[in-house]
């Protein structure tokens, strides 16, 4: 039990417990809806698993989940409650594909420029609803939908009016050139391993800069003077002013490197996964972030560990879509479920409430029972 | 004859554990007043609500007149002529007095409340108790002595044949704690019988027929009021000796750290809270606001400190302007504040000690080291505020929220403290804090202000302000009424009559002193 104290420990087992408890209730709803409820439950439990192509979507899918992840624990952790990965995603997108497609460069020199303008977008675009609520006290839950619609129109108005080729008979650019495409994230030289990855799978370098990224908001959060304004205007914001932090600040920097995340999701989708831009890029991506966010408690640490556990659910969801008699509808039911218990923060602190009360009805009882003389 | 009241054997625990009454023996004879002390968390209040019915003995017995009784809810305990006035009065804001005292138990008059004969009902059982009210005004209009009679009378409209005050007297001046003292009196003299809870001493001495003295979730005996000593129950309540008078040195004024001149502040409401307000704090000696709450001192304070803006004025330090600067400008002019609220403004309580104790300084040396905050570094500073100020926490690491609270307050003094301030601001420094900390606490102000720190002083607790100031001034209504340039030679009545607006100095005869 003494293992169970470390509050690491303590944290994965809680998303794991959370996660089972959520694929219980999804396999009695399998069970009430399918002809082959084991078939159909197997196909989602090990269907990311079962085909290389298919580990690649999910090691894929839950790399933008990251992004998006970051993005969000970044926010929330300050108690700012920006919806707002969803637009920087788009716009983070829009131009790293712009660059990827137009821009003259080599691809050594394209890249690193298509991602740090898809950083910047997200930073600025960020920034605007960080200013907006530090000085004119708007609501960022509502600024940030509403930022997150005109970013959806300029990059649809963008997409089809100036970047679609006009002979193009559907709404998307063309594929974007070998130096617009981020490159596998296995080195050439490592032969077979390359040739298996790079042909079957999407999965390319954002996996190292995921990584970086995940290292760099950790050590930001808990351990530069910023994180720490972040982490006491969240615990309490009163305090922070009153202790001389300048609130306004950093709420403003809090919503902009936000969106750095936000950004990079976006060039993830365009230049990793499609390469190209298409309509519905997201499909509501930003917002899934929120789920992981909220699954890592906001610890960028666990964003990682989420991000992966719930890109294997939807992954699995796909699965069991394309192969059991389970209906796309039932599929996202099921899957919403989980999200719900997943989400459920109370889950696992409630047996620890438990554990703890017994432990320290105990505890206490003997304090208590020789305290008194000593004082 | 049996006991009115007889507690036997109580014990309550929590579900969390915490054991609130540890085998609790407590006894109350008919019309006697009974005061009930010990330190916060002694487990008083939980005590008097498991004889109100409020919470449920998790062993033990009571006896009502000899005969055993077990109360479900607070309706058996008033059925049985138990009634108990909280320390936050539980009134209708919107509703009149009458209205109030009746609620619950309504008068009607076919199927609906009939009004005047509330009134008639509340104007009886005023003039029976010499408890004054106006039965027709509405409650949040009225001052909070009068809310409290409002909350006495309707326990006694419910038939309460004994009454339980928790902490009384926490809200009122000294005038007003007179007035309820004499209707104490007058309740006992009609045969009522009075539980009365506090921790200070005095009013103990004052009103009480017998003193049962709590600590630690248990009785630590009860005995006659008459043969007790303040500094016998303080050693019973504390576990050891405590000195309840402050000592300090003659005061050593230096020179001017503050010139407060012409401030004023209107609230978001449109509210004038402060009218022209000037006045200076010298090193070395600590001046004492009195005042009833909500006169102004909150918003003084929080305007002096950066926290709210001011519409008019000038506080100089060291000849530099700091009014309408930020909170971090106010602090690097080198003023602490010890907030009124200590929950609101003074902690993040999810936040650990350490991370508590740095916020006016974890973006200088040696905390901040390159990019990075230098934990160990900031764990050092907490380990060692922990042990000068006598924190008790298993580690620097543990959330605030874990502490009671006087060792939530030692966090903030130590973090105010420990930045060598030269004007401290300590607004209701040990409120709603047991007795060790609040001495603690008053020492350490002692001690800065004798080593040259200007302390403005701002309490509630009118004993407070005039056992620790060297000058006092009274604040009523957003202004400065008076000021006593030698605190030890004005009494509790003289400060009374300022803080209730009764009495004022005229601007001339305040100047020289202020």
């Amino acid at each position: 039990m003494k293992i169970l104290r470390i509050p690491a420990v303590r944290e994965v087992l809680r998303i794991l417990l959370a996660i089972t408890a959520a694929l219980l209730l999804g396999f009695i709803i399998t069970l009430l809806v399918s002809e082959d409820p084991i078939g159909a439950y197997k196909a989602f439990l090990t269907g990311p698993l079962s085909k290389f192509n298919r580990f690649g979507d999910w090691l894929e899918e839950s790399i933008t989940l990251i992004f998006v992840g970051l993005a969000v624990a970044v926010a929330f952790k300050s108690k700012q409650f920006s919806l707002g990965a969803e637009g920087q995603l788009l716009l983070g997108a829009l131009v790293s594909g712009s660059i990827a497609l137009f821009v003259p460069l080599p691809g050594i020199l394209r890249i690193p420029v298509a991602l740090l303008a898809a950083a910047t977008v997200g930073f600025i675009y960020g920034w605007i609803p960080g200013y907006l609520k530090a000085h004119l006290n708007a609501n960022e839950i509502v600024s940030t939908l509403m930022l997150n619609t005109i970013a959806l129109k300029l990059y649809d108005y963008f997409l089809i009016f100036h970047i679609k080729p006009p002979n193009a008979g559907y709404n998307a650019s063309d594929f974007f050139p070998k130096a617009g495409v981020l490159p596998s994230f296995v080195p050439p030289f490592m032969g077979d391993i390359y040739t298996r990855f790079s042909q079957q799978t999407n999965v390319t370098i954002m996996l190292y800069i995921m990584i970086a990224a995940f290292i760099a908001a950790y050590y930001m959060m808990f351990r530069t003077p910023f994180g720490y304004e972040l982490r006491m205007i969240g615990a309490n914001i009163k305090f922070a002013n009153y202790g001389g932090i300048n609130t306004k600040r950093t709420i403003i920097l809090v919503f902009a490197i936000s969106g750095i995340f936000g950004g990079l999701a976006g060039a993830h989708l365009a230049m990793g996964i499609h390469t190209k831009l298409i309509m519905n890029i997201s499909l509501g991506m930003g917002f899934e972030g929120i789920v992981v966010a909220t699954l890592a408690r906001n610890n960028p640490l666990f964003v990682p560990l989420a991000g992966l556990a719930y890109g294997y659910l939807r992954a699995g969801a796909d699965v069991m879509e394309r192969a059991s008699d389970v209906s796309r509808e039932m599929v996202l039911v099921i899957q919403a479920i989980i999200i719900l218990l997943v989400t459920a923060e109370g889950l696992l602190p409630v047996i620890q409430q438990r554990v703890a009360a017994r432990r320290g009805a105990n505890g206490q009882n003997a304090a208590a029972l020789e305290g008194g003389e000593n004082g | 004859m049996a006991a009115l009241v007889e507690m036997k054997n109580i014990v309550k625990i929590y579900p969390n554990g915490v054991v609130a009454n540890n085998e609790v023996n407590f006894s109350v004879e008919r019309g006697e007043i009974h005061a009930l002390v010990g330190e916060n968390g002694a487990g008083k209040t939980t005590l008097m609500k498991v004889l109100y019915g409020l919470e449920h003995p998790t062993s033990g017995q009571i006896l009502i007149d000899g005969k055993p009784v077990h109360f479900h809810s607070p309706d058996d305990a008033i059925a049985a002529g138990i009634g108990m006035v909280h320390q936050n009065f539980m009134l209708v804001p919107s509703f009149t007095i009458a209205e109030n005292i009746v609620l619950g138990k309504e008068p009607t008059r076919r199927g609906l409340l009939d009004r005047a004969e509330a009134i008639r009902v509340t104007e009886e059982l005023s003039h029976q108790y010499g408890l004054k009210v106006e039965a027709d005004a509405i409650v949040e209009t009225v001052n909070v002595g009068m809310r409290q009679r409002v909350e006495i009378l309707k326990t006694l409209y419910r038939g309460a044949e004994i009454l339980i005050l928790d902490e009384p007297t926490a809200v009122l001046t000294p005038q007003e704690t007179q007035d309820l003292f004499r209707a104490i009196r007058k309740l006992v003299s009609q045969g009522k019988t009075v539980i009365f809870i506090t921790h200070k001493l005095r009013e103990v001495k004052e009103i009480s027929d017998r003193v049962t003295v709590m600590r630690n979730g248990k009785v630590m005996g009860t005995l006659p009021t008459a043969e007790a000593t303040r500094e016998g129950l303080a050693r019973m309540m504390v576990g050891r000796d405590v000195f309840l008078e402050v000592n300090k040195p003659p005061v050593q004024r230096g020179r001017k750290v503050m010139e407060v001149q012409d401030v004023s502040y209107v609230s978001e409401t449109g509210r004038s809270m402060l009218k022209g307000v000037s006045f200076n704090v010298y090193a070395g000696e600590i001046l004492g606001v009195a005042g009833v709450e909500g006169n102004g001192q909150t918003e003084l304070v929080e305007v002096l400190t950066g926290l709210r803006p001011a519409a008019s004025g000038r506080v100089l330090i060291d000849g530099k302007d700091i009014l309408n600067r930020t909170p971090r400008e106010v602090r690097l002019a080198g003023v602490a504040h010890i907030p009124e609220d200590r929950l609101t403004n003074g902690l993040a309580l999810t936040a650990s000690i350490n991370e508590n104790v740095i916020v006016d300084r974890y973006y200088n040396k040696p905390f901040r080291k390159g990019l990075l905050i230098d934990y160990k570094q900031v764990n050092k500073l907490g380990d060692a505020l922990i042990d000068e100020f006598d924190i008790r926490t298993p580690s620097g690491l543990v959330p605030v929220a874990s502490l009671s609270g006087g060792n939530m307050q030692k966090v903030i003094v130590a973090r105010e403290f420990s930045f060598n301030p030269n004007i401290l601001i300590a607004a209701q420094p040990t409120r709603g804090i047991d007795v060790g900390a609040t001495e603690f606490i008053r020492d350490q102000l002692v001690r800065k202000r004798t080593a040259g720190t200007g302390v403005l002083l701002v309490s509630a607790d009118l004993a407070e302000v005039m056992s620790l100031s060297d000058r006092i001034i009274v604040m009523y209504e957003g202004e400065i009424t008076g000021v006593f340039p030698n605190a030890q030679e004005v009494s509790e009545e003289e400060l009374g009559l300022y803080m209730l607006g009764l009495k004022r100095q005229t601007p001339e005869e305040m100047e020289a002193y202020l």
